[in-house]
């Protein structure tokens, strides 16, 4: 059901000329069709009914999210439902939680984690950003980069340290002292740059207090987006892969319908291959986050679906565009679009090579324990 | 001749008790000298094996209890030969138990079932598959062997190749030519064959790992009686098509991966490779794809389990399964450096593996049951919707 409605919506959303005016501008995405989907109750999937959400699954999530991935639709939902939602679930400050994540849910905010700094990286720790105590609170100094969802965010988790170890902290947008700026992604959407100049947390808008293990949630919510991320991969790669065989079954050269060439079926069916493998790791991915499994396996499972989903999405948006030549490399055609939503994909939240790492990581520490 | 008579509804156990008794059974019963052998066995090796599997009544999963299967649903099968699997059971004379018998069941007569499935069931009769021929590979139906009725018997004349162990075979299922003048898949018949006749002469091939378990089969006018053809005349393309279904599925199991990965970590242990970094890259790499392969036979065998049904699109998991084998097998065959030169047992130090051997042996993978490149034609045309 919530996957027929998701088709539907992107049935009637998909626009990819009005796509093409969003580039290059803030926040990136249709205000309008966003409020849709907060009114379709899209937001609130994973906030737990306490706090007015649906109290879903990630199953249910990413349904909607692969589906919207098909139209390039999916943007703000990761960043801010999943990557935020799922941050701020696990904080320690109730009354910060229950305002957040019920206007979260409603539409009607737009939480987005600012944890990456200077050329990015999946270790959350790996910071300078400081969380220098004072009279009426803390003050944040430091420089967060790569943020997505910026361009449309209420405001910001940010991610700090101090003596005590790392916390996570609100800011609001117009806060004194912060400065959010833009750095443009292959799909001309907005990579947030906030700057804290000082910016004062008062104690009410701490989330999650300093401590070695403070940002253990936020590392959790980091793997849950990742796969997320994964489910609209597998609609962009669906979506591009569908365009390239309708276009294989009608483009005549030498007589014939190239499809029909033994070369490029092949090539085709490569394609296939690495997309059904990419939703069956996408399926036991999902299943283990719902299924609750323990920290090291879905960590592992979580690394084994961004990497494949990530090399499968721009292998075959990649091989559209040859598939198509010529047409294919210009703008106006649409397949490009495709292409350069699954490069900012496959980067964000870690691509195949820094999964590959971590996976290896941790395989070696699973067999110690 | 008289079936056995079922003494349990294995279908009726939970999926848990079902696994223990399994893997009791074969832990017990299975011979530890034949265990993961590296090649296939002889007859006369895995005898009793075969007879106490079948004296338990557990020979055959998925015949159907009144022709002395076990008649597993699906999800039972799958528990079946998962642990039969991890036990490292030697593989046994089973194109009886696999494909004919099946075939019987579904498109022989009563007689023949009556006849035939007994003796499968108590090793008289040792069944041998005789499709390809030396004209007829990726192209089946081009074959040539030929018969024709003589009064109340068929005359066979023709070769067979490829044949697995049909030195230690009594009979040879074939597919043979039955009518020239027609479209070529509308000509054949599906025929069974005494071995023990003059005329039929086996010749073994040795294969490039070494090992003699490929044969030819050469029938020169060999006679079966007319009762012998399994479905109509000219039917035997159909017939041999409903074999189909499980043995799809099972194609694409990522087990022989998954033995290979295991070997090459072992290896890497031994070798000292896993401090070199651009190793481990590349161990990582080849593990996740035969995490994926798993995952991806998952997706399917849980379609079977719940009783869902799917087409063509089954042959993704052979071609990625048999493919990620042979490229595990070379990354060890590469790391080894020189010592990926030796055959047989290598010395690594205290231990010992054959390097080469899965290399080789895997060659076989992506040819057998339709090539890698006949899978991505049915899948272009059937799944995909491409123009021929």
């Amino acid at each position: 059901m919530l996957r027929d409605s998701a088709a539907d919506f992107v049935r009637a959303s998909t626009d990819h000329k009005r796509l093409r005016k969003l580039r290059g501008t803030s926040p990136g995405y249709d205000a309008a069709l966003a409020r849709q989907m907060g009114e379709l109750g899209w937001f609130g999937i994973l906030v737990p009914e306490q706090y007015s959400g649906l109290g879903l699954g990630f199953a249910a999530m990413a349904v909607v999210v692969q589906e919207l991935g098909k139209g390039l639709l999916a943007d703000p939902m990761v960043p801010i439902v999943v990557l935020a939602g799922q941050t701020l679930r696990r904080g320690g400050n109730e009354a910060l939680k229950e305002r957040q994540l019920s206007g979260l849910a409603s539409g009607s905010l737009a939480p987005c984690v600012a944890w990456q700094e200077g050329l990015g990286g999946l270790d959350a720790s790996a910071i300078e950003t400081r969380a220098d105590a004072t009279g009426e609170g803390v003050r944040l100094v430091g420089r967060k980069r790569f943020v997505a969802g910026a361009g449309g965010a209420t405001g910001f988790l940010v991610t700090a340290k101090s003596a005590r170890g790392c916390g996570i902290y609100w800011v609001e947008k117009d806060a004194p002292g912060l400065k959010v700026s833009f750095e443009w992604r292959a799909d001309g959407t907005p990579s947030g740059v906030v700057e804290l100049d000082g910016v004062l947390v008062p104690p009410a808008s701490v989330l999650t207090a300093p401590s070695a293990q403070g940002l253990l949630g936020l590392e959790r919510a980091i793997e849950e987006a990742a796969v997320m991320a994964s489910a609209e991969m597998l609609g962009v790669m669906e979506a591009g892969l569908q365009m390239t065989l309708e276009y294989m079954r009608n483009r005549v050269q030498f007589g014939k319908p190239i499809g029909s060439f033994q070369a490029l079926q092949h090539k085709a069916v490569d394609l296939y291959v690495q997309q059904e493998l990419a939703r069956a790791v996408l399926g036991e991915a999902v299943q283990a986050l719902d299924g609750g499994a323990s920290g090291a396996e879905s960590s592992m499972i979580a690394s084994r679906c961004k990497s494949r989903c990530s090399d499968a999405g721009t292998r075959i948006t990649r091989e559209a565009i040859q598939l198509h030549g010529a047409i294919g490399f210009t703008d106006e055609y649409d397949v490009g679009l495709y292409l350069k939503r699954a490069l900012v994909l496959s980067g964000w939240l870690g691509n195949a090579s820094a999964h590959r790492r971590r996976f290896a990581a941790l395989s070696a520490q699973h067999a110690e324990v | 001749m008289d079936f056995p008579t079922p003494t349990q509804d294995w279908n009726a156990m939970t999926d848990e008790e079902f696994r223990r008794r399994a893997a009791d059974l074969f832990g017990t019963h299975v011979p530890r000298h034949l265990c993961h052998l590296n090649r296939r066995p002889r007859w006369a090796e895995v005898k009793d094996w075969y007879m106490t599997m079948s004296s338990h009544g557990w020979l055959v999963p998925g015949w159907p209890v009144e022709y002395g299967g076990m008649g597993l649903s699906p999800a039972k099968f799958l528990i079946y030969v998962e642990e039969l699997e991890r036990s490292g059971a030697p593989r046994v004379m089973d194109q009886g138990l696999m494909n004919l018998g099946p075939v019987l069941i579904a498109r022989g007569s009563e007689a023949q079932r009556r006849k035939y499935l007994p003796r499968i069931l108590s090793g008289e009769h040792l069944w041998c598959q005789g499709y390809s021929e030396p004209n007829a590979g990726s192209d089946l139906a081009s074959l040539r062997t030929e018969a024709h009725l003589e009064g109340d018997e068929f005359v066979v004349n023709g070769q067979k190749i490829w044949t697995s162990v049909a030195f230690d075979a009594t009979h040879m299922f074939a597919l043979v030519r039955t009518d020239k003048t027609v479209k070529k898949q509308a000509g054949i018949s599906f025929l069974m064959i005494d071995m023990n006749q003059p005329g039929v002469t086996v010749r073994p091939i040795r294969n490039i790992a070494g090992h003699e378990e490929l044969c030819e089969v050469f029938l020169d006018n060999v006679r079966t009686p007319r009762d012998c053809l399994v479905g109509g005349l000219n039917e035997g393309w159909q017939v041999a098509k409903a074999l189909l279904g499980f043995e799809r599925i099972w194609s694409g199991s990522p087990r022989q991966s998954i033995l290979a990965l295991l070997r090459l970590e072992r290896f890497a242990k031994l070798s000292g490779k896993m401090d070199d970094a651009g190793f481990v890259d590349r161990l990582t790499q080849i593990k996740m794809d035969v995490l994926d392969s798993a995952s991806a036979y998952d997706r399917f065998a849980q379609i079977m389990r719940t009783g869902g049904s799917f087409g063509f699109e089954v042959s993704v998991l052979k071609i990625w399964a048999t493919e990620t084998c042979q490229r595990v097998t070379e990354l060890m065959v590469e790391a080894a450096g020189e010592a990926g030169t030796l055959t047989g047992d290598v010395d690594l130090g205290g231990e010992a593996i054959d390097i080469l051997y899965p290399f080789l042996e895997c060659r076989a993978f992506t040819i057998y049951g339709g090539s890698s490149q006949v899978q991505r034609n049915i899948l272009a045309k059937s799944v995909l919707n491409l123009p021929a």
